[in-house]
């Protein structure tokens, strides 16, 4: 929240996401300096767009105000969001970052009052929701956005619009000539916490995805299931805004999958298994979920929740890997496969199919400046190699949250070793 | 301390100067709240209106600061004044942007800000600048219970990281059940075939680190203290005992496995030939130092084949064995049914499981097992028969629907019975129903010198307890994190990573105690217990239900606070029947001086009043929400926040209803099994204590549906607003307080 | 084989060993991990039924179901569609290993007789290497008769419109049943096959020793 000058005893952690969160905050609170990078307008990441955890059935923005709060308090994190990182130079102890920052149009005066919103027409692809709703062109990007401030889209930066937005500010906070620019940032080490993205399920052709419009993602079904979303939480299918209350869910759509993601992506069985609960909340007569699987990978505690789910007369567990999807004249999307335990063809139609897409690392294909040794996925493995630049979080497997958080946490005990040696040795 | 000056700043912006008399609310702050400097300003937050408070500060002596203005969640960074004093009254989101924007809304709206800033004044002169616990410690030194990986690990961490480590392990040496092991499953591309396990080098790293002092055959007699001033006695195989100075504590004990006796249907205990996954680690062992030829125990003939039973007896919904799974047994076996298939591809190996479960890259390691020709079998294992050749497996084949299946002449039999935490005493155990003895391992692993037990609190499967999906690491005792398959089942790859992530938050610990200042979730609050003893009872409220188990008792019964151990979430505060124990910004006080200071109308006026005591972590943010959704609500409410459900004192709820408040709702995180209250235990606690209140209402005459206590999460944008009116509607058919005008 | 040793057999690894060594792509049965996708993706399972369908029949492999697997009419049914290749998440080559079955349980002698792709497939094969070139007539004649001369004329009758429509468009010359057109090098062929079983022989019995 301050503006401190990095220097080779910062941290820089990539990503606002809960890894990123996580390992600024215990590096902060542990005395160090860091600079945390967000791609996005506000901190937050994945998790903030999802209704609810597993195994509580929690809402993932309890944590993050909690961390929030942290972050308000603790001077010692200063915040890019915008923000992508474009070079790193130097090595272990000393790293010079490239830091692009995209224009925000909106400055601290900002108060999130909202006025700018109310003079602006243009409605703009909301990202936060997958896309499935349109937001104002100034827009705060969620109710727990931090920093609290409005964003203009670039959309309309040029035209009317944004100078009637600019006149509707009464605290100076819209500077319409922003520009893009490029900040060099030092730092001792580097968290690398770029997270997830969900598996391009169009890339799964017999599924239909992008062809039937009841065949959505298990991400989207999120946003689906909560106030904040597209339906302010009413389970509605995309095509006719029928009540979708007879939900498929599709294992392994991309992982295990050599066609696809060779790894298994371990949330998308818990996430399932949580996402029936939906189904049952939101229609507690008639709610009907059925989980098309190959095996149920409830790790660890988690398994206690899996049988609790099992114990749910609305719910249907089939061993199966779907093989097809078509669609009936009802719009319904219709699953084709065999049930393998004890061979049983089905042909089964559904109000709407939910694709548990596999995890991808963010990192992967993207060409993470200097030299970052990284598996057969594009997650970054732990080695030697990469000097003071540590993966954390979905950028370094396959994770839940609350190893996603361990991962993080170890993450910034490492980047504090290399910035206490570099004290050690500038003292 | 210097003389307190109180100032309040009434903001004009974001709508307030238009939909509120900004200057009746100057006079409200001059007049009833008695505040000798009220000032307004048309954008309070901006770099002009932040240096107009500053400057009152360093030339007028201000100490006090109310800010009558946003949500105090709202424009942090502007409204930093970490020296001061500060109260805020939330004009903007509790008052203008959750009512209508109608002259016939006008009055009520403008009752709602004029107490609010009645409440911020008064609140606000109740409070001082917290200034730090004083009784800090400043040992620097880790202790690390247990010398397996996980503990080996963090002494390894610690010390890199410039922190000495004292390391104690039971036995004589270094290395815990991963030393047992042959090999590991591998971490690193191309996740093929099993790996070395490390240990010894890791043992060899430990013992070569003059920062690491290595206690063996050693386990902890006594511990005492706090974060950063822990004294703990080692006693050692001797008979000696050695007393260290620890600043923080990772508790890194362990497992045990199941004990596979328990299996004799699965031929556990029934023949040499029938051992678990540990067993079948000492044979690999023996056949390495030797010809390389795994042989069975009863005759020592080599294995030609082999059945691994998946899940024995875990994934167990009838409370006989493990409810859990271990996650670490799937990759276990397919790394077991590479020792035989690497050294000899005719060895039959079946691997029968339901779920196979290897998440990420265990993929590759499952299909490399199958390249190998390791058969997996989807069954249910039903029994073991061991027999004179070779014992027989009967399962259901569950994708050939056979429920006779039998395996015959198998040569070993390997039962994958999972991990058991070493956790140490369970402190909340009760008997079960209708049997004698509480269900207790009788070794304390930390034998805490505690009011409240010996060991860190469980969850109800033994792991240790932590809010485990947003920060793990959180136990219930301060500055002591738990590490490692104690803290929920796991694999080496992953003991590593918490061990590293555990040291981190034990040497975080032990600087931000020498500082003075609170650990997670309050971390970094200055704020701590203050007690005045010459008034406590010694009822023992506080020091048995303290969520975190800071206080204990001296010879006299009388609370003993360690504010290193404590969270600040005023459990303690709330329980007290006698109000002995407050924080300097936040206590009794300025809490009952803000139910006290609204104004509360007559029972003519048909106006109303509702106290609501939101938990300011989950309640507070959904109101904030639902304001900026314009999500409306009464008028009637007067909203105060709260560290916890657990720290609302009794008193509070009386007064308010003394005072002639129609309604106290409470608002709290979720409690119990699946609790949402960040302080664990602070919401269940303050239910409890709150479900009493029905007799104070008899004894006041009043109605049972005057004080509500509600559960509410941080997403209820929607419902609480909801919730609000219903009961508004609820009091006014039940009718105004009696008490209105005493 | 007795009893004892039939059970004993159960779920060890003799004959997926054997379906390694003798099945084309047999080495790729281990693979499966069950998920069933082959199974649903197969257009024929849905017409009619197989009695086992692709993945049961590589769980009965291992499981040691030998006749079972052997003597079952349904890799059969197999159309060659690749559906369960593209889609199988192992990269099994299913639709090869379905005719490699199919193939072994024939070489065995084993395989059902009248299942109607085995027929056609053994009427092709000798129709088409007897001359080098396929003799439709004779091809479908054998096909209509395989169940006697008075099933063989009645089904014959049915497609008579088919027939007479073939032969309006020269697509079946009726003067085929005199001996039909051949390639030019008869001998060539027959050397080309004889040499080609020479291989397979050959590469059989190098996997088998090695």
């Amino acid at each position: 929240m301050t503006e401190h000058v990095a220097t080779n005893e910062t941290i820089l952690v990539v990503g606002g996401g809960i890894s990123g969160m996580t390992a600024a905050l215990e590096a902060a609170e542990t005395g160090k300096n860091v600079v945390l990078v967000e791609k996005n307008p506000a901190l937050g990441g994945r998790t903030s767009q999802l209704y609810r955890y597993f195994p509580k059935l929690c809402h993932p923005t309890c944590g993050l105000e909690i961390n929030q709060r942290r972050l308000k308090n603790n001077p010692r994190i200063r915040v890019l969001t915008l923000a992508e990182v474009t070079g790193i130079e130097g090595g272990t102890g000393n790293y010079t970052v490239s830091v692009r920052v995209k224009p925000r149009y909106v400055n601290e005066n900002c108060t999130a009052c909202g006025e700018c919103a109310k003079a602006v027409s243009t409605e703009v692809a909301d990202p936060f929701n997958y896309n499935l709703g349109t937001h104002k062109a100034a827009y705060l990007p969620s109710s727990m956005a931090y920093p609290q401030r409005y964003v203009l889209d670039p959309a309309i930066i040029g035209t009317p619009e944004a100078d009637a937005a600019k006149a509707a500010c009464k605290y100076g906070a819209i500077e319409l000539d922003m520009q893009e620019e490029t900040l060099q940032v030092k730092a001792g080490a580097v968290i690398w916490a770029t997270g997830w993205q969900p598996y391009d399920a169009a890339k799964i052709q017999p599924y239909g995805y992008g062809r039937f419009k009841n065949v959505i993602t298990s991400v989207e079904f999120e946003r689906l299931a909560d106030p904040h979303g597209p339906t302010g939480g009413k389970l509605l299918r995309p095509s006719d805004g029928k009540e979708a209350k007879n939900v498929a869910f599709i294992q392994c759509a991309g992982s295990r999958d050599e066609n696809h993601l060779r790894h298994c992506s371990r949330i998308c069985c818990m996430a399932s298994l949580k996402q029936t609960h939906y189904v049952r909340e939101k229609y507690p007569e008639d709610g009907k979920s059925t989980i098309y699987y190959i095996d149920i990978r409830a790790i660890d505690r988690f398994e206690d929740f899996y049988q609790k789910v099992q114990a749910d007369p609305s719910v249907s567990f089939i061993k199966s890997k779907v093989a097809r999807i078509s669609e009936d004249e009802q719009g319904n999307p219709v699953c084709w496969g065999v049930n393998t335990e004890g061979y049983k063809r089905y042909t089964t139609p559904h109000d709407l199919v939910v694709l548990a897409v596999g995890m991808e690392p963010s990192v992967k294909g993207v060409n993470i400046p200097g030299h970052i040794v990284a598996d057969s996925s594009g997650f970054i493995e732990a080695d030697p190699a990469n000097g003071a630049v540590f993966g954390a979080g979905c950028a370094s497997n396959a994770l839940d949250v609350n190893r996603a958080v361990q991962s993080a946490t170890a993450a910034a005990l490492r980047a504090i070793q290399v910035v206490n040696k570099v004290a050690k040795a500038e003292a | 301390m210097a003389e307190t000056k109180v100032a309040a700043y009434i903001c004009k912006g974001c709508g307030l100067g238009e939909r509120l008399d900004t200057d009746a609310l100057v006079k409200i702050a001059q007049k009833d709240g008695k505040v000798p400097m009220a000032k307004t300003h048309d954008f309070l937050c901006s770099a002009d209106g932040v240096a107009m408070i500053r400057n009152d500060v360093a030339n007028e002596g201000v100490t006090h600061i109310m800010i009558g203005a946003c949500s105090r969640r709202a424009k942090t960074e502007a409204f930093h004044f970490p020296e001061n004093a500060v109260a805020r009254a939330n004009l903007r989101e509790g008052v203008v942007w959750i009512r209508p924007d109608t002259e016939e809304a006008r009055e009520t709206t403008q009752d709602m800000a004029e107490d609010y800033i009645r409440m911020g004044c008064a609140e606000v002169k109740a409070m001082a600048a917290p200034g730090g616990n004083p009784n800090t410690g400043s040992s620097k030194t880790l202790l690390v219970v247990g010398g397996g990986v996980t503990g080996m690990t963090t002494a390894i961490e610690a010390s890199k990281t410039g922190y000495p480590v004292v390391l104690v392990e039971k036995t004589g040496a270094l290395g815990g059940m991963a030393g047992q092991l042959w090999k590991r499953m591998p971490v690193h591309e191309p996740f093929k075939s099993p790996a070395d396990t490390g240990v010894a080098d890791l043992a060899a790293q430990v013992m070569g680190d003059s920062n690491i002092k290595v206690y063996l055959n050693a386990t902890i007699a006594k511990t005492d203290g706090a974060p950063g001033r822990f004294v703990v006695q080692i006693a050692t195989e001797s008979g000696a005992t050695h007393t260290e100075d620890i600043g923080a504590i990772v508790q890194a004990s362990g497992f045990t496995t199941y004990d596979m006796n328990k299996l004799p249907e699965l031929g556990g205990g029934k023949s040499p030939n029938v051992v678990d996954q540990l067993g079948l680690e000492a044979l690999a062992k023996a056949a390495a130092a030797g010809d390389g030829v795994i042989r069975r125990p009863s005759d020592n003939q080599p294995v030609k084949s082999v059945v691994f039973v998946q899940c024995a007896g875990q994934r167990d919904p009838s409370g006989t064995h493990l409810a859990y799974c271990s996650g670490f047994c799937c990759n276990a076996s397919i790394k077991q049914a590479m020792y035989f298939k690497d050294a000899n591809p005719s060895v039959d190996t079946t691997i029968i499981y339901t779920d196979l479960r290897t998440p990420g890259n265990g993929e590759d390691f499952y299909r490399s097992a199958q390249e190998k020709g390791v058969i997996f079998t989807k069954g249910k294992v039903s029994g073991v028969q061991p027999g004179s050749n070779g014992s027989t497996v009967s399962f259901h084949d569950l994708i050939l629907d056979d429920a006779n299946a039998t395996i015959a002449d198998v040569d070993l039999v390997v039962l994958a019975t999972g991990q058991v935490p070493n956790s140490g005493v369970d402190i909340f155990a009760v008997p079960k129903e209708g049997e004698g003895e509480p269900e207790v391992k009788p070794i304390s692993i930390l034998n805490l010198n505690y009011r409240q037990g010996t060991d860190v609190p469980q969850l109800k499967q033994g792991f240790t307890d932590s809010h485990f999906i947003c920060f793990p690491y959180e136990t219930r005792r301060t500055g002591i994190y738990t590490a490692g398959p104690v803290r929920r089942p796991m694999d080496i790859a992953q003991a590593r990573e918490d061990a590293t992530g555990a040291a981190l938050k034990a040497i975080q610990a032990l600087e931000n105690a020498e500082l003075g200042r609170a650990a997670h979730p309050r971390s970094g609050d200055l704020s701590f217990p203050k007690v005045r003893l010459e008034g406590c009872t010694q009822c023992k409220r506080c020091t048995v239900e303290c969520p975190f188990g800071a206080i204990d008792e001296d010879e006299k019964r009388f609370p003993v606070f360690n504010e290193s151990r404590c969270r600040r979430c005023g459990t303690c505060m709330g329980a007290c029947p006698v109000r002995v124990i407050s924080f300097e910004n936040y206590s009794v006080n300025t809490v009952g001086a803000q139910v006290k200071a609204v104004d509360i109308p007559d029972e003519f006026s048909e106006k109303p009043r509702i106290l609501i005591l939101a938990c300011e972590n989950d309640a507070y943010p959904a109101l904030d929400m639902a304001a900026m959704n314009r999500n409306e609500y009464s008028a009637f409410v007067r909203v105060i926040p709260i560290r916890c459900l657990g720290s609302v004192n009794t008193i509070w709820v009386t007064d308010a209803l003394n005072a002639g408040y129609d309604g106290v709702m409470m608002m709290g995180c979720k409690s119990g099994d699946e609790y949402q209250c960040h302080f664990v235990k602070g919401s269940e606690l303050g239910r409890v204590r709150m479900s009493k209140i029905d007799d104070t209402l008899k004894t006041l005459n009043l109605e049972t549906e005057r004080v509500r206590d509600l559960e509410v999460a941080i997403t209820d944008i929607e419902r609480v607003p909801e919730m609000i009116n219903k009961y508004v509607e609820e009091l006014v058919a039940i009718g105004p307080s009696p008490f209105k005008g005493f | 084989m007795s009893a004892n040793t039939a059970m004993a057999e159960k779920y060890r690894n003799n004959f997926l060993k054997e379906i390694e060594e003798q099945v084309e792509m047999g080495d790729w049965v281990k693979m499966c991990m069950q998920c069933g996708v082959c199974s649903g993706s197969c257009p024929t399972n849905f017409q009619s039924a197989w009695e086992h369908p692709p993945q049961e029949l590589f769980m009965m492999i291992r499981a040691g179901k030998r006749e079972e697997v052997l003597t079952t009419t349904s890799m059969w049914n197999c159309t060659s569609c690749y559906n369960c290749i593209v889609r199988c998440p192992r990269k099994l080559p299913i639709t090869h290993i379905m005719h490699g079955i199919a193939e072994y349980a024939h070489r065995l002698g084993v395989a059902p007789k009248m299942q109607p792709t085995r027929f056609f497939s053994g009427l092709f094969w000798k129709n088409a290497t007897k001359t080098g070139r396929v003799n439709e007539l004779k091809l479908s004649m054998g096909l209509y008769f395989k169940n006697g001369f008075g099933a063989g004329v009645k089904e014959g009758m049915k497609m008579k419109d088919v027939a007479l429509g073939l032969i309006k468009a020269k697509r079946l010359n009726p003067f085929e049943i005199l001996g039909g057109h051949t390639c030019k090098d008869q001998k060539g062929i027959q050397a080309m096959l004889k040499k080609a079983y020479e291989i397979e022989r050959s590469r059989k019995a190098a996997k088998t020793a090695g």
